[in-house]
């Protein structure tokens, strides 16, 4: 059994007076433990409709989504699976609850009535693993957008989920906020969390083990970055191969070759090496 | 006649206080109409001071040794101060949170109308600033602005600005957020200003690829000091001073560092990503002319000779 | 102002007066203030200001901060005293020129009334000096709990007050930015009628009101999303525990309460007339 299972699953809500839009129509995937999956698409491709799918925040019009085994459809399930699915969302500050930064990764656990002595351990734990202890009794207002995500991520952390849903959390911050946030993902995976990373930036998408995208509500593809890369339609789906794999494909007009697609600088300049010395 | 002059500018905030933070140290500034300048710089370096003080919304501290004028408007002459909100263009970052008309022709009508404007010329203005952007008059202009997308929201927010008719548009991280279609649809409207209303322009950023392939000129701010000054591929190529500044590399450059480093004989002063193909290219031909003629083509024969004639004239490294 | 009382207003520190319980505080201040209404003497003043100056001293708080406070309010006192200087008729005439009028009780009216406001915002100003806004939330829930007996939703008024002022340094941020933009569009602030000036907020407050909502929107999921209303059986981090100093507080606060009471209910009906024993006849 697939630790994430989508059957079959439609969204659509309404926009005006009897118009519906359908977000997502017919989706199945499934995920396993332990897999870092990039979920891309532009906007409007429906990837943050099916990301909000995965927690319960929205229940599917049509089909089932499975979380650990549990319907996202039976109220009864909401809580834990929101305990095992964590997310994080795109706007730094919008998922803030409390004014100092220790107030708000206990939020969770709180809410959840974890024990107090365990509240701490946990906080403890989870500041370390986004390398923001030293942050604990300060205000959140006053830090970057990659230091607060990260707070927002170890918020997440603190309620001890197998999944992390990282729902276009980097799209506001600037290079060096992506890169932290991207650096942390890739660990917390290692370590065994399975990642979901909702991002139109492909060059997020290139660390992934496999990249889903969608593409007016559906899957369009599915497979390893390479392979998504190679497949010749990624502008089709509105999104652009990471600057890398692009030069990469103008120095193979001109005669070099590769070791495969190239997703990675590393591979880029390996190939380049071995046609030029 | 220079289109910005900013001589000896200073500003400290919270003067006084145990808040006090000086943001502008002795900036010296000359912008010549017609340039497109990328201004560059880690947060808190004093971008966003600098920019507000060319439309006059933060006010120039010591009027006595500081100057900003912008085509000869000062910033420290209480008459000219008004006229330079109009004169000089700024979009703030996420321009679309800060719509507020009922309809997206009334929003974009604001700036035309703060300028007292008559009401047929607001009229045309809006009509211009829409189509520029690329939204269809008939197709929005009666909308509201919060039933638009994102990427038009956006749009809707850079027309209220440009139907100012600026000579100088200054963009805050114009494409923040945005996915990789609305991205190239905004650099390329920028590009478009340029020609068709404000043919000066001055956008922050942090994406350097971006600066790279736009800027004419990088401006790179520390600290509140001007660092660098020059063309892209003047201020790139000076590592040391990038590093100090605590900004990034573009890829090409850092991709050609990985490759000098091993032993890969490129220019130094690759900025964008077109010209490393191209150096690349260059190289592969060069090595093929050294390899043995066994495998070659008739195709590669009739480039060699081309290339011979090319190869011939150019420098090795700057 | 607001923004002060929220975020600038608490001075940061670490005395024993920080380190209180925020429910006892909260409960003491609430008796401070009920006890200056019950002053008739200008014993009960000093006395007042006596134990003011002694929670100051023990909260190591410079007097400016405490001073600022009573600046918000000097318009009103003087205002209020003014009026109560020369409309109020009994008593021994001090001065009296043409239609101004001013006599001995108008004069210890007046200056009682202003000795009561003055002491009085700078005792509540203690509070917020000494308390953080999120401690003071969190006394405050705490306080309310019983509340919950008749299903007032007592958490999640906690909750709205603690969001709330967690979200002021992000809204002030907001406006400030949205201000700018619409000057950079020529808009003005100050200039024209009040009508013309109400109107021209409108480009402020209409992004202000729509951001507002979009955020209350993404902040509900992030909420849901991390389990809030999942059980009842809501649990605290920070546990607020009484100690010795608290009961101090308690026992030092009741005591000038006594005081007070006993100073105007009892003390004359027994001869203590403790301002005479001071002032004399200068009264």
């Amino acid at each position: 059994m697939s630790l994430i299972e989508l059957k079959g699953v439609s969204y659509s809500y309404p926009v005006k007076e009897g118009y519906n839009v359908k977000a997502l129509r017919n989706v199945s995937l499934a995920i396993d433990k332990g897999e870092f999956v990039a979920l891309a698409g532009m906007n409007g491709s429906g990837k943050s409709t099916l990301a909000k799918l995965l927690n319960g925040l929205y229940i599917p019009t049509d089909g089932e989504v499975l979380i650990d085994g549990l319907s996202t459809e039976d109220d009864a399930n909401t809580f834990e699976i929101r305990k095992k699915a964590g997310m994080v969302f795109q706007n730094p500050d919008n998922q803030m609850v409390a004014t100092i930064i220790e107030d708000d990764i206990a939020f969770g656990p709180e809410n959840i009535g974890i024990e107090r002595e365990d509240i701490i351990r946990r906080v403890d734990k989870a500041l370390e693993a986004v390398g923001m202890s030293e942050f604990r009794r300060r205000t959140a207002s006053k830090l970057s957008g990659g230091q607060k995500q990260r707070v927002a991520i170890a918020g997440v952390l603190a309620m001890e989920p197998q999944i992390l849903i990282l729902d276009e959390s980097t799209s506001m911050l600037d290079p060096n906020g992506r890169k932290e946030i991207m650096d942390i993902a890739l660990k917390l995976n290692k370590q065994g969390i399975t990642v979901i990373n909702i991002t139109h930036n492909m060059e997020e998408a290139a660390i992934a083990s496999r990249v889903i995208v969608l593409r007016k509500g559906r899957i369009a593809m599915d497979g390893t970055p390479k392979e998504v890369f190679a497949s010749g339609q990624l502008e089709a789906c509105g999104l652009t191969l990471p600057p890398v794999t692009q030069l990469s494909r103008a120095l193979m007009d001109v005669g070099f070759e590769f070791d495969g697609v190239v997703t990675s600088e590393q591979e880029l300049v390996e190939g380049i090496c071995r046609v030029l010395k | 006649m220079p289109c910005i002059e900013i001589k000896n500018l200073n500003f400290t905030y919270s003067k006084k206080t145990p808040y006090e933070k000086r943001a502008l140290k002795d900036i010296n500034l000359t912008v010549d109409e017609g340039e497109f300048i990328g201004l560059v710089g880690a947060t808190g370096s004093g971008k966003s001071t600098l920019i507000q003080h060319l439309n006059g919304l933060i006010k120039v501290q010591d009027k006595k040794q500081s100057s900003v004028a912008v085509n000869g408007m000062s910033a420290t002459d209480k008459k000219t101060l008004k006229k330079l909100r109009f004169e000089v263009g700024l979009v703030f970052q996420y321009p679309e949170y800060q719509l507020f008309g009922d309809t997206v022709a009334k929003d974009v009508a604001f700036g035309p109308k703060n300028m007292k404007l008559e009401a047929d010329e607001v009229d045309r203005r809006v009509r211009r600033a829409l189509e520029v952007v690329g939204l269809e008059y008939d197709k929005f202009a009666e909308r509201s602005p919060f039933d638009l997308s994102g990427g038009e929201k956006r749009r809707v927010a850079i027309a209220g600005v440009i139907a100012m008719q600026p000579r100088v548009l200054v963009l805050d991280e114009p494409v923040a957020g945005l996915d990789p279609v609305g991205r190239s649809e905004i650099l390329a409207l920028i590009k478009k200003l340029q020609k068709e209303i404000s043919p000066t322009v001055i956008t922050v950023s942090h994406n350097m690829d971006d600066m790279a392939a736009m800027a004419d000129r990088i401006i790179a701010l520390k600290d509140g000091e001007i660092v660098a000054d020059g063309s892209p591929k003047r201020v790139f190529c000076n590592r040391r001073l990038i590093a100090e500044a605590g900004l990034d590399l573009p890829a090409a450059t850092r991709i050609t560092d990985t490759l000098k480093a091993r032993g890969i004989d490129l220019p130094s002063d690759i900025v964008t990503m077109d010209e490393l193909a191209r150096e690349l290219e260059k190289l592969r031909k060069r090595g093929l002319l050294k390899a043995e003629r066994s495998a070659e083509s008739d195709y590669f024969g009739k480039a060699q000779q081309d290339d011979l004639s090319e190869l011939s004239g150019e420098d090795d490294d700057v | 102002m607001f923004k002060d009382v929220a975020c600038r207003q608490y001075y940061p520190s670490s005395t024993p007066v920080h380190r209180l319980d925020a429910r006892v505080k909260l409960l003491l201040t609430l008796l401070f203030v009920i006890s200056i209404f019950f002053i008739k003497t200008y014993f009960g003043f000093m006395l007042t200001l006596a134990v003011l100056l002694i929670v100051i001293l023990l909260a190591r708080l410079p007097i400016m901060s405490v001073l600022k406070s009573v600046r918000g309010i000097l318009f009103i006192v003087v205002f209020t005293a003014v009026i109560n200087l020369f409309f109020i008729k009994e008593g021994e005439v001090l001065v009296h020129s043409g239609i101004i009028m001013i006599t001995k009780t108008g004069v210890h009216t007046t200056v009682k009334m202003v000795l009561r406001l003055v002491l009085l915002i700078s005792g509540a100003s203690l509070l917020s000096l000494t308390t953080t806004p999120v401690e003071l939330a969190d006394g405050l829930e705490s306080l309310m709990a019983p509340l919950k007996l008749i299903k007032v939703p007592v958490r999640d008024i906690a909750m709205i007050m603690s969001i709330a002022l967690r979200f002021i340094p992000t809204l002030f941020e907001e406006t400030n930015k949205i201000i700018s933009a619409q000057k950079a569009r020529g808009a003005s602030f100050d200039t024209g009628s009040i009508f013309a000036r109400a109107k021209a907020l409108l480009p402020v407050l209409i992004p202000l009101f729509v951001n507002s909502f979009r955020r209350a929107d993404e902040l509900a999921f992030a909420m849901d999303a991390r389990c809030y209303n999942a059980t009842d059986k809501r649990t605290k981090m920070k546990k607020a525990k009484l100690g010795i100093g608290d009961l101090i507080a308690f026992l030092f606060i009741a005591g000038y309460t006594t005081v007070i009471l006993l100073d105007r209910y009892y003390f004359r009906t027994v001869g203590i007339d403790i301002d005479l024993m001071i002032f004399g006849d200068l009264l």
